[in-house]
């Protein structure tokens, strides 16, 4: 590629100007002298400007041409027209270079530095978001700390965020992300979540208070396996990754695990679906593991699990129409809670118990 | 027999999404994406013999006119014991909607010029962006999945567009520009992502048609 092309290029890239939009690179093999001379017939008709990357040397011997768009229809024409043979060695140009730009940014995200330099405004992977947490603990290690709570079935670790500013075993309060793994903007709410907290305590603002008496335990990747599933294969993928006996169907629904209700309504014995709740209560490591910690803390106050899409404020229950206990005073602090995040930018939640709701 | 039903709880909301189904169908464009902004008020009336009538007091938003709402009316009929039949929908919309004229043409005229068939693929992508040339294909597929889903919706159902999974537009000897779709549909009961193939013919003043 000759230099001022490439410079070009690296100018484009910079400024995001999309000059190769439409531009492919055609690869022709000429085979007889007089397939190589309508080759090189190309390079004098300079308003084509075609930029050679690799130039006619000889027969059997590759001629890589970079076509803008404008031109592509003359130069196939002409190279038709004498039955010369040519390969579309790149489709469109620019999308390469978009993709190229992409990959830089990527790396380049690879390694922030601290969760000042973090990304919140992009999804993460696994392991991103596993290293965010190591530096958020790092960086506020009378704060943080990091609890593996168990494995999921495919072996990866389960962390639960642990923000404490002392005491045993305080009252705790309990938030999950990522349950569903398709529900990405969950898990990147978390990872906001855990900085947020950190700098409420930091500003005496906000959670600050709460911090006082209370801990804050925190799961971001509550589904692991499930993740990983969606940056690798399938992005629409809820449920866990385990096997199921006597089908070829994978995963189970999470969140039709719990032992409350179990089998009960909105929830599917079949296992090809996606509310399928397991061959029993808590089969899932992802979910015994989260009960075996609630019931061996045995302090939390309250525990809340995030997913999306629809902006709703949801309380139990979800298999039955029986209300709660404290139904009234439920209503009324999600009444206050929608009111509260409706006064910042006007977004608008729905509030009630899931049966009534969903 | 007509009771008020709560706007929050989800049969006024399921009724809903059909209905929005069906605006969108009727009034869509690749100028024109309607959006939910709220239920204001839900009533719901059990026909002996015909089946249950719900309506639907909703404010909507135009995507591309963000600033204002328009009210709007709507009937929608699901017929008692058939889940084969769409529901009957009426929809009345208070006021105007921001003309798409000028914008449909430009929209006709570029795909009319296109050398090779539009073909795109994952919209929005992974990450929920939308590049923004796509965006009219994107209201377009509103429109296709308007169609689907107010055919398919039932009491016991709430869809919505996941992605548009495909798009590959076909040249026509007519004046009509056409779509193949493959839409992502998601269903908020069962929760399942069901692909649907849709073929969708549209006109600046023809406007838009699914063809079976």
């Amino acid at each position: 590629m000759r230099l001022p092309v490439l410079l070009a290029a690296l100018v484009a890239v910079a400024t995001c100007t999309e000059i190769f939009a439409g531009h492919q690179v055609l690869r022709v093999l000429p085979q007889s002298d007089e397939e190589l001379q309508k080759v090189q017939e190309l390079q004098d008709l300079e308003h084509l400007q075609l930029d050679f990357w690799l130039d006619p040397r000889g027969l059997g011997l590759p001629v890589d041409i970079r076509v803008p768009f404008p031109s592509l229809q003359a130069v196939k024409a002409h190279l038709e027209a004498a039955g010369v043979s040519y390969s579309i060695m790149i489709e469109d140009v620019q999308a390469l270079l978009d993709e190229e730009q992409r990959e830089m940014l990527r790396s380049s995200r690879q390694l922030p530095l601290n969760t000042d330099t973090f990304n919140y405004e992009a999804y993460h992977t696994i392991d991103e978001i596993y290293s965010f947490m190591d530096m958020l603990v790092a960086e506020n290690p009378n704060l943080v700390s990091k609890l593996e709570i168990g494995r999921s079935t495919e072996n990866r670790p389960l962390y639960v965020l642990k923000f404490s500013t002392g005491g045993t075993n305080r009252p705790a309060i309990w938030i999950d992300t990522g349950i569903h793994s398709r529900e990405w903007v969950t898990q990147a709410s978390g990872v906001w979540f855990a900085k947020k907290i950190v700098q409420d305590h930091a500003n005496n603002e906000g959670v600050a208070s709460i911090l006082e008496t209370m801990d804050i335990l925190l799961e971001i990747v509550t589904n692991p396996d499930g993740f990983a599933f969606t940056q690798t294969s399938n992005r629409l993928w809820r449920k866990t990754r385990s096997k199921n006996a006597g089908s070829i169907c994978v995963g189970v629904d999470p969140n039709r695990n719990w032992d409350a209700g179990f089998g009960e309504a909105g929830a599917s014995a079949n296992p090809c679906t996606e509310t399928y709740h397991g061959p029993y209560a808590n089969s899932e490591p992802e979910v015994k593991s989260i009960v075996d910690f609630v019931k061996g803390h045995g302090n939390i106050k309250a525990f809340v699990s995030i997913h999306s899409y629809s902006q709703l404020l949801l309380y139990p229950y979800g298999y039955t129409y029986t209300p709660v206990p404290d139904q009234q005073e439920l209503h009324e602090v999600s009444a206050k809670a929608v009111a509260a995040l409706s006064s910042l930018y006007g977004t608008k939640y729905k509030y009630g118990s899931i049966i009534t709701t969903i | 027999r007509a009771m008020e039903l709560p706007p929050s709880h989800f049969p006024a909301a399921r009724a809903a999404a059909a209905a929005l189904g069906y605006l969108r169908y009727l009034r869509g464009g690749p100028g024109r994406g309607l959006l939910p902004r709220e239920l204001r008020r839900a009533r719901r009336q059990d026909i002996d013999g015909v089946g249950h009538k719900y309506c639907l007091e909703l404010e909507l938003e135009d995507v591309l006119d963000k600033g204002r709402t328009v009210s709007c009316t709507a009937e929608v009929l699901y017929h008692l014991g058939s889940t084969s039949c769409a529901p009957d929908v009426q929809v009345t919309v208070q006021g105007e909607l921001r003309s798409t004229e000028e914008a449909d043409e430009e929209f006709y005229n570029q795909i009319r010029s296109l050398e090779q068939e539009l073909v795109a693929e994952n919209i929005p992508d992974s990450h929920g962006n939308v590049p923004p040339e796509l965006e009219p294909i994107l209201l377009l597929a509103w429109v296709a999945s308007g169609y689907v889903i107010w055919q398919n919706s039932t009491e016991n159902t709430k869809f919505h567009l996941a992605q548009v999974k495909h798009v590959k537009q076909v040249k026509r000897s007519d004046e009509d520009l056409q779509f193949d779709y493959v839409l992502l549909l998601h269903e908020m009961v069962s929760q399942e992502v069901l692909p649907w193939q849709v073929t969708l013919l549209w006109h600046p003043q023809h406007g838009a048609r699914v063809s079976q």
